[in-house]
């Protein structure tokens, strides 16, 4: 398949087999994994009701059961990402202490989640190492050759030096796999693996899996799909509801005996009665055909007003995605007709004019304003019906809150209670009657009875027959059999993207849905076009450094251009001045570079090079007590980076507020200390700092190694990836068991110290104790900053690009000087620069990851 | 049982207790009222003539400016944004407003609907590149704060210009013994607040401030909306730079920078959250009274300049951590009843 890249990426004697087996070795059928008695419950749901689970040495475990039957949340416990309210878990016979993922790691678990979690700013060998505890003691050096050699036997072309946000999913998916396995784990639990991966590479997943268990491991693998869980494993466990419904060889239990167990549940709901208002011979209310997108693709069907049309399939195979670009929530291509419209796709408002009203499953996050009172909450898409002249008028939208509240029972003490004083299945119903009111032509909802209790349920039953029965086409996704058969006249069945079947009439029941999820076989579409097509130019060009290149072409340029006007331009004193300045960029902007790359930010760092500047005109003058000086000005840059940083993880506070507070405290005292410039900076020092060898200032050349030694760091120390990592995606960081906090923390100290000897450097310039000139410096490093390319969100970026940022900055700065220029663009030009890199480098990223 | 119930007696007379405290530091408007009342109270205590007529009527004029760019600072901060665009804002603003006659010769209403129109279009433009482009609103109101600058320079040359007769007669005037700066700044806040609570428009700005998410599913036009609160505060920043522009007649060039930090320590007071969702305009105005009179306090008892700046960060500092560390106590003290409760129904 991508044989082409494996040659030249991977050196041949990795190649060589690479062991994944544990240390550790037992006999078949020694317990590795013991759960006893685990109760787990979330708000509103008992996830887990007294689950004991036993895993042995030399098999496959399977672990099935519909969504939501507590499969995953097992595992979560049995792996210490969350913590049971009761029960033990012993892995290898040592009890964990819940809640501590490296602990089960040491122990022998590993565990690969759906979700992968990865770093996407970092490369795939740096993911690895820190999966692998690897991190220090020269590992990361050799991390990408052994990283290489665990990737190799999957043959999907992975560069284990590529960047994770450049693989596609189901290489991720690999990697995460890979990860694992180079744990030598005795236990090794894989969530829904096959879901991303196509057949040939199943059966690969498959021969692997058999290897470790010919010997000491064992294997848990949770899936929904029975004929590979058949084809793979030796025992199978079912869950229902958060309980054990039985636990039996593999060899035992036929395919229809399973889907009974996992079902297991009569129909014991009212429904109201189906499709009584389904006007056969009217037009088409939502026409779709062909439609593609992210996650599903030539999707086509047709809703009739009064229909209730229900989309079912395996989480996670493309249903939610259709129905968010329906909604004009995501994009899409392809056609969507409602009433004999076209609607333009992609856009929210347009399907909102259009009278597509989309309900979604994260009640939370999407469907509610939860600081707004119910009243808000149910008035907010039918604001013109309760204003006149653009005015809401406040008794109106009582009036119909109270109507709507009364209609479909809402349990609320007042139309002024804030929404998020309700429960779930109230404020569900709140969404649903804002979408009523809004008479929907087409409706759609994802998931409508998440996290409902049954009473409210059946409520949301009538409310979504009512919205049919009025004539809407009703689209519904919803991972629950039972209620697709109850509500739904037709059901599309989903998977891997695309329609599979469709149900109609008698055979929509649950039992027929549940065998078309689970006994499907479809295999991804794949687009091809989008696996790594990478050349040594390309990688090099999405790498961190591929920005100080360009800008090492346009300070040629700049200074071709400038000396072409100029002469003067080329001396060497003006040449010394401009890299002199330089130095200082190069050391503010670093400094800056090493906040943002923990998705920090500092806006102090200019305030603090004045404040050490004034501190140092006291000391470091003639007669003076240098060392006295220097010793106070450390001691102040670590104290200011101390406080910000302690005050932004401490507390949680927003780094921008308080780095200002902070910055303008600063300001305060040293104006206080020197209200006008005095304190002559002595010769003694800043002769050493002018010392220059040809027009080239030494200061300079110590500035680049400082740059280079924090590169260096960066790269291969412990700190320097686990900063990029809490930069690139902190909760992922935080699952891999990095402590973000101390990290961030100490961002924000080594910003502070090597704004040092950029206060060195500057006091010798200025020769006086002038609070001023510092301040500029601020808005100075994050121009740096920007123009490197760093994301400014973190986790990205080289300091090698910074040495070029910081040269060119000088250069733009010296531009007007030579130019004759007015004042005016001292002002415009690194502003420009500093907005005009932004927008650059935003779109330059957008571009790449489409 | 007996236990129980007087458990649940006692609780709910703690937790009465402690919503009262946590209402009072942890958020909203109530603290902000209670302290300019407290701070006025004390005033003259502290600074004997301070409540007297004349030093009231010299300080109400600056605590307008700060009033209304202080609404627009909220207007950025409600979509969680963080305008750093202030100081060259109102430098524009005041460079226009002095400037544009001076230099230009533009008749009077002409500078004035100039230092409204182009401010906002300089946020226009931030709001554009923040939601269209996907840039932090950081980096683009840091660089759209240098850029204005530049042109605030190139506009004046270098030096300050007068503002017109008429605009001065305005500012400095009063009806009876409201000054007229006053009067603009409340007419701001009143029209201002009015459409943030009342419109569609709010509405709808608040919706999206609270969750762009959920704002996007209604299908509301969720970067139309961010982009035009940047506008709005543009208009603003450019509507209190006339008022300062008129009261002192030439303001310096750059007056711009000691207005940054109020006008977030205003909007913080005043009890919006810096993570977005509802505006408090009312109280952000009076959250710019209360600043305006402790520096006039520190001012009288003898404090320069620098003091003041050092006064300022310390308030921010404490009402951002006062925000931060009530709710996390009062959650763990929640907790903890919660567990002894648990223990005494048990036992």
């Amino acid at each position: 398949m991508a044989k082409t890249t494996k040659s030249r990426t991977a050196p041949a004697r990795v190649n060589e087999p690479i062991s994944i087996e544990p240390d550790i070795k037992v006999a078949p059928g020694t317990m590795l994994l013991k759960l006893t008695g685990i109760n787990k419950s979330f708000p509103g749901v008992k996830a887990l009701k007294d689950v004991s689970l036993e895993v042995v040495a030399g098999e496959v475990h399977a672990l099935i059961g519909e969504n939501g039957a507590g499969k995953s949340t097992l595992m979560a416990v049995a792996s210490g990402a969350l913590v049971a309210e009761e029960g033990t878990i012993e892995i290898g016979g040592e009890t964990l202490t819940p809640g501590s993922p490296r602990e089960a790691r040491r122990l022998g678990l590993a565990i690969v989640r759906q979700d992968p979690a990865l770093l996407p700013d970092l490369t795939v060998a740096e993911n690895m190492a820190i999966g692998a505890g690897l991190t220090s003691k020269g590992g990361l050096k050799r991390a990408p050759e052994w990283a290489q050699a665990h990737l190799n036997p999957w043959q999907m072309g992975i560069d284990s030096r590529a960047r994770v946000s450049d693989l596609s999913v189901e290489q991720r998916f690999v990697v995460e796999i890979a990860k694992a396995l180079a744990l030598k784990p005795r236990i090794l639990v894989l969530d829904e693996p096959t879901e991303h991966l196509n057949k040939e590479e199943v059966q690969r997943l498959f021969r692997i899996v058999r290897t470790i268990t010919g010997g000491s491991a064992a294997v848990v693998y949770i899936s929904h799909r029975i004929p590979e869980v058949k084809e793979i494993s030796d025992r199978i466990t079912v869950l229902r509801d958060g309980a054990v419904r039985g636990t039996f060889k593999a060899s035992e239990v036929s395919e229809s005996q399973i889907i009974e167990l996992v079902i297991g549940r009569a129909l014991d709901t009212v429904f109201p009665p189906k499709g009584k208002s389904i006007q056969s011979g009217a037009d088409d209310k939502l026409v779709v055909s062909n439609l593609s997108g992210r996650g599903f693709h030539d999707i086509s069907f047709s809703v009739k007003p009064g229909e209730v049309i229900g989309i079912a399939g395996v989480q996670g195979n493309g249903q939610a995605e259709v129905i968010r670009a329906l909604a004009g929530v995501e994009a899409a291509t392809g056609s969507v007709t409602i009433s004999g419209k076209k609607l333009r796709l992609g856009s929210n408002s347009a399907a909102a004019r259009a009278g597509a009203v989309y309900v979604p499953s994260d009640r939370h996050g999407e469907g509610v304003f939860m600081p707004l009172t119910v009243g808000e909450n149910i008035v907010m898409k039918t604001l013109r019906a309760v204003s006149t002249l653009g005015i809401v008028r406040d008794s109106w939208v009582n009036k119909v809150a109270a109507a709507q509240i009364d209609r479909q029972s809402i349990k609320t003490p007042s139309t002024r209670t804030p929404i998020s004083s309700l429960s779930g299945g109230n404020q569900q119903k709140v969404v649903l009657a804002r979408t009523l009111l809004s008479e929907p032509e087409v409706l759609l909802a994802e998931e409508p009875t998440q996290g409902v209790d049954a009473g409210a349920r059946v409520d949301i039953y009538q409310i979504v027959r009512g919205a049919a029965d009025n004539g809407a086409a009703v689209v519904i996704l919803s991972s629950d059999g039972v209620e697709l058969e109850g509500l739904c006249d037709r059901v599309f069945i989903m998977s891997r993207g695309t329609i599979i079947a469709e149900l109609e009439g008698k055979k929509v029941t649950e039992a027929e849905i549940t065998r078309a999820e689970l006994t499907s076989t479809t295999e991804r579409k794949r687009n091809d076009e989008l696996r790594s097509r990478s050349t040594r130019f390309r990688n090099w060009m999405r790498g961190d450094s591929s920005p100080a290149a360009v800008l090492g072409i346009v300070v040629l340029l700049i200074a071709g251009l400038v000396g072409a006007t100029n002469g003067a331009y080329f001396s060497p004193f003006s040449l010394n001045s401009i890299l002199f300045t330089a130095s200082m960029f190069i050391l503010i902007g670093a400094a800056q570079h090493v906040v943002v790359l923990g998705s920090g930010f500092d806006l102090s760092v200019g305030p603090l090079l004045s404040f050490l500047v004034v501190i140092a005109s006291f000391f470091v003058i003639d007669g003076g007590n240098i060392f006295i000086g220097i010793g106070l000005m450390i001691v102040a840059a670590l104290a200011v980076g101390f406080v910000n940083g302690y005050l932004t993880t401490k507390f949680n506070l927003n780094p921008v507020v308080v780095t200002l507070a902070i910055a303008l405290a600063l300001q305060g005292t040293l104006f206080t200390m020197r209200t006008v410039p005095g304190g002559i900076i002595t010769p003694a020092v800043t002769d050493l700092i002018f010392a220059k060898i040809g027009f080239f200032p030494v200061i300079t050349i110590v500035a680049i190694v400082i740059a280079l030694l924090l590169e260096w760091g960066l790269r291969r120390s412990r700190f320097g990836v686990e900063l990029r990592a809490v930069g690139s995606r902190i909760e992922a960081a935080e699952r891999q068991g990095i402590k973000v906090k101390k990290v961030q923390l100490i961002s924000y100290v080594v910003t502070a110290f090597l704004v040092m000897p950029t206060a060195v450097i500057l006091m010798s310039q200025i020769g006086i104790g002038d609070g001023r000139p510092g301040l500029s410096f601020t808005l100075t490093s994050v121009t740096v900053v920007v123009l490197a390319g760093a994301s400014i969100f973190g986790g990205r970026g080289s300091f090698i690009g910074i040495i070029a940022a910081g040269i060119l900055v000088a250069q733009i700065l010296s531009v007007p000087t030579f130019l004759g220029l007015s004042g005016a663009w001292g002002y415009w030009l690194p502003g420009f620069i500093t907005v005009g890199a932004a927008i650059l480098y935003a779109q330059l990223r957008r571009l790449r990851r489409k | 049982m007996f236990a129980k119930t007087r458990t649940n007696a006692e609780s709910a007379s703690a937790m009465k207790m402690e919503s009262i405290w946590r209402r009072v530091l942890g958020g909203g408007q109530a603290p902000i009222w209670i302290a300019t009342v407290v701070l006025f109270a004390v005033s003259p205590l502290v600074a004997p003539g301070s409540l007297k007529a004349s030093a009231l009527l010299s300080m109400l004029p600056f605590a307008a400016v700060l009033a209304i760019a202080a609404v627009g600072q909220m207007l950025v901060i409600q979509q969680r944004g963080l305008d750093l665009s202030v100081p060259g804002m109102m430098a524009f603003g005041a460079g226009l407003v002095t400037g544009l006659s001076q230099w230009y010769g533009w008749p009077v209403w002409a500078s004035i609907a100039g230092a409204i129109i182009l401010p906002a279009i300089a946020g226009l433009i931030s709001g554009i590149i923040v939601t269209r482009f996907g840039v932090m609103p950081l980096v683009v109101t840091l660089g759209m704060n240098a850029i204005l600058l530049g042109t605030v320079f190139a506009l004046s040359n270098g030096t300050p210009a007068g503002a017109p007769q008429e605009i001065a007669d305005f500012t400095k005037g009063s009806v009876g013994i409201v000054p007229n700066a006053l009067i603009i700044a409340v007419v701001v806040i009143v029209v201002g607040g009015f459409i943030a609570q009342r419109s569609i428009v709010g509405r709808k700005l608040t919706a999206v401030g609270v969750s762009e998410r959920a704002a996007s599913a209604v299908g509301f036009r969720v970067t139309l909306y961010q982009t035009m609160a940047y506008a709005l505060a543009g208009a603003a920043f450019g509507i209190a730079a006339i008022l300062y522009a008129g009261y002192v007649t030439t303001p310096p060039l750059f007056y711009g920078d000691k207005y940054l930090l109020p006008t977030i320590t205003a909007v913080v007071l005043g009890g919006t959250a810096l993570t977005g969702g509802r505006a408090a305009l009312i109280s952000t105005g009076v959250a710019a009274l209360f600043l305006t009179q402790l520096g006039q306090l520190l001012r009288a008892v003898g404090w320069q300049e620098s003091f003041q700046l050092i006064a300022q960060a310390v308030v921010l500092l404490i009402v951002i951590l006062a925000r931060a560390i009530v709710p996390m106590v009062s959650s763990s003290i929640k907790a903890r009843r919660e567990a002894t409760e648990s223990q005494t129904v048990r036992a």
